[in-house]
């Protein structure tokens, strides 16, 4: 038969249970029992208490019946009346309680006539002390039929009463044994009970909780990642079995997981995890995290891209910024010098601005001079021009007259070239005159010499005219040009008459203006200390922007060669 | 007295080295030429076959006549024809002035005008100092010329040239 866990432990805990209930009915019936003895004694005493309150209820009713017989009083007749009632109320209860019991229930009826002997023994003293008088009554009670019936009440009420202690005595007797053998089976019961559990626990807990500490000490294994822990149960067919097993796939699982992470971790994003299930949360967990992992890395290389070329961008940018620092700085010292320049430069500018002033006050007597100077110059101007027209004329009759010369030179050259020609023409007739000719080929050759140099004459004369033309036409140009200068001069000085005149103004306005200068460059200089103070603090501040910027290029560097190194690193992963 | 002996040699000397032997008679077979010049070259005709040197004026175009023909002109009553013997051997050409001369020629029965840019004068030439032209001076055709003297002047056979049947226009024999 197969036995799985749940079988086994029900099995325990119904052996278990059979012997809890087994104790339980022993209690049970031990209790049963106990209540039962309890209300039989209590009967008994309830029977007694009767029984002593019915001869006390006896006892009063006689008291009363003597008090009446002795006094006659009607005031005793009332507690006699309710005695009476009393004892039959007693006397019924008594005889309710005893009809269990046939010897005792006899005894009741016995009680009963003898309690009613007595009552009419009672009545009857009462009757002849309230018929007759107290003598009558005395004879009553000296008849002694009331003492009689009372003694025998009393025994009655003495046996009832022994045979209900003799009872009572039996009845504890009989609940000690009860309680005694409860005892025995509760502690008998008690004790197999504890061994037999203490088996069957020990038995179920052998068979259960090694397999199981063996699954915690795989689960604790695996809980801290290693997954080499073994789980061979050898075979058991049941839960824990099935456990093991389970935990087996569960470790192949994993070490599939691990096997992609592995992957994954080795850089190669291209490890993939088929979910095993629609719940399997880590298998989908997993593809997630892959697909995103191929994602962000790929992301990552991007983004190391740009940042390795932004990083190159900030490094040449920040080369550039700490040059261009050096070179600012460079530039502020110089600045600060020429500031300190420029403060003494105010300095003599400011000295120099009131001999400026001074200057302008002795300009003022200069620009009077000046234009009783322009005055002269435009009248000197006028008479230059009436000579120059006097020139002009002049130049006109020469250039004419050149011209006159130009037309007689050109009659003496014909006259020249016409006896050059007669002269040829008279050697040729002297060289057909033949021997006679001869003395006239020589005058010939003679006029035609003469005509030679002639025309050579003329030729220099005309090369000396020529060069007199052009003389004269530049000095008539001249002339003209001169004319025009004159005018412009003429021109010129009365504009620079006009000029004094506004300069005049313009100096007493400049001297006002220097004394303002003056004024100004006091505060100038002052400015310019300031400035120079300025200049300064800006200069220590560039020495600092300085080595600000090497510690940015450094900085800028050590940036450019993570994004080089992170670069590197995302190189590794394979998408 | 030295003095006046050493001036007196003197003078002698100077008079010794100023005086000239007198021109021997010229050789009967010495050429006189009439020096002109065409364009930039130096020609030179025979005196003896010249009527005269005149001024160009008033030169009449003729048409109907060769190129070489410029013209005609009024000298004294007579009416010569002008001849231009740059045309006529292919010299530059150049425009007319006043300036330009005509040397006349005679030609036996008929005279005419030959155009010269300028006039130089009259000159004597041994026949022997005439070397034969060149072929490369200028494209005048031998046939023309007398010879080429040392300082590149050209004598013209004015004789032959005038006795070409090409130079004379004649209208009747040419048709």
């Amino acid at each position: 038969m197969k036995w799985n866990v749940g079988t086994k432990i029900a099995a325990g805990f119904a052996a278990t249970l059979a012997i809890f209930l087994m104790v339980s009915l022993v209690a049970w019936r031990n209790v049963e029992t106990s209540t039962e003895d309890a209300a039989w004694v209590t009967h008994t005493h309830e029977v007694l208490t009767t029984v002593s309150r019915l001869l006390s209820s006896l006892q009063s009713i006689e008291g009363s019946e003597r008090g009446f017989i002795i006094t006659g009083d009607a005031e005793y007749l009332e507690p006699f009346r309710s005695g009476v009632t009393e004892v039959e109320t007693q006397r019924l209860r008594l005889a309710e309680l005893v009809n269990d019991n046939p010897a005792q229930s006899a005894r009741v009826q016995t009680l009963a006539s003898l309690i009613t002997a007595r009552v009419r023994v009672l009545e009857e003293g009462m009757e002849a002390r309230q018929a007759r008088d107290f003598s009558a009554a005395q004879e009553v009670v000296i008849a002694g039929h009331g003492k009689k019936a009372m003694d025998d009440i009393r025994a009655m009420i003495a046996a009832i009463t022994a045979t209900e202690e003799k009872l009572l005595g039996q009845r504890a007797l009989t609940a000690n044994q009860a309680a005694a053998t409860a005892a025995t089976t509760i502690s008998a019961c008690t004790v197999l009970g504890v061994i037999l559990a203490t088996i069957i626990g020990f038995l179920i807990t052998r068979n259960v909780s090694s397999p199981l500490r063996a699954l915690t000490i795989a689960a604790d294994r695996i809980t801290v990642g290693d997954l080499g822990a073994n789980v061979d149960l050898g075979g058991r067919e049941d839960e824990l079995g099935a456990l093991a097993r389970s935990f087996e796939r569960m470790m192949q699982s994993l070490r599939s997981m691990a096997a992609a992470a592995e992957q994954i971790a080795a850089g190669d994003l291209r490890a993939s995890v088929t979910p095993l299930s629609p719940n399997d949360v880590v298998g989908h967990a997993f593809v997630k995290m892959s697909a995103n992992l191929r994602a962000q890395i790929g992301g990552m290389v991007e983004g190391a891209a740009v940042l390795g070329s932004a990083a190159s961008q900030i490094v040449a940018s920040t080369s550039q910024l700490a040059s261009g620092a050096s070179e600012s700085a460079a530039a502020v010292s110089q600045t600060t010098t020429t500031v300190e320049e420029i403060r003494q430069t105010a300095q003599v500018a400011s000295q120099k601005a009131r001999g400026v002033s001074d200057t302008a006050q002795r300009a003022m007597q200069v620009t009077t001079t000046g234009r009783k100077s322009a005055e002269d110059a435009a009248a000197g101007m006028v008479r230059i021009r009436a000579q120059m027209d006097a020139i002009g004329a002049s130049m006109m009759r020469l250039s004419e007259q050149s011209q006159a010369i130009g037309q007689i030179i050109a009659s003496v050259e014909d006259l020249a070239a016409q006896s050059n020609l007669l002269a040829v023409n008279a050697a040729i007739e002297a060289a057909k005159a033949g021997e006679q000719g001869k003395g006239f080929s020589v005058v010939a050759q003679e006029v035609k010499s003469l005509a030679e140099q002639s025309r050579q004459a003329t030729d220099r004369v005309r090369t000396i005219l020529s060069d007199i033309q052009k003389a004269t036409t530049a000095a008539v140009m001249a002339t003209e040009q001169g004319n025009k200068a004159v005018e412009a001069g003429s021109r010129h000085t009365e504009l620079a008459g006009e000029s004094i005149q506004s300069l005049s103004g313009s100096v007493s306005e400049a001297a006002q203006a220097a004394t303002q200068i003056a004024a100004s460059s006091q505060q100038q200089l002052v400015g310019m200390d300031q400035v120079a103070g300025a200049m300064e603090s800006i200069k220590q501040a560039s020495t600092q922007n300085v080595a600000s910027a090497r510690q940015l290029e450094t900085a800028a560097r050590n940036l450019s060669e993570l994004g080089q190194r992170l670069k590197r690193l995302v190189d590794n992963y394979a998408m | 007295m030295s003095v006046d002996g050493d001036v007196t040699r003197i003078l002698r000397e100077r008079a010794t080295r100023l005086a000239r032997p007198e021109a021997s008679a010229p050789p009967t077979d010495t050429l006189e030429l009439l020096e002109f010049r065409l364009a930039a070259e130096r020609y030179a005709v025979e005196t003896r076959l010249v009527s005269e040197v005149h001024v160009l004026r008033e030169l009449t175009p003729l048409p109907g006549t060769p190129p070489f023909v410029r013209g005609i002109v009024n000298l004294r009553g007579r009416i010569l024809p002008v001849y231009d013997l740059k045309k006529f051997f292919g010299l530059p050409e150049q425009g007319l002035t006043d300036l330009h001369r005509i040397v006349v020629v005679n030609g036996g029965d008929f005279e005419i005008g030959l155009l010269a840019d300028v006039v130089t004068g009259v000159r004597t030439l041994s026949p022997a100092a005439l070397s034969p032209p060149l072929p490369t001076l200028s494209a005048i055709a031998a046939e023309y010329l007398r010879g080429v003297s040392e300082d590149r002047l050209v004598v013209l056979d004015l004789a032959r040239l005038l006795s070409d049947p090409r130079i004379v226009v004649n209208d009747g024999e040419n048709e």
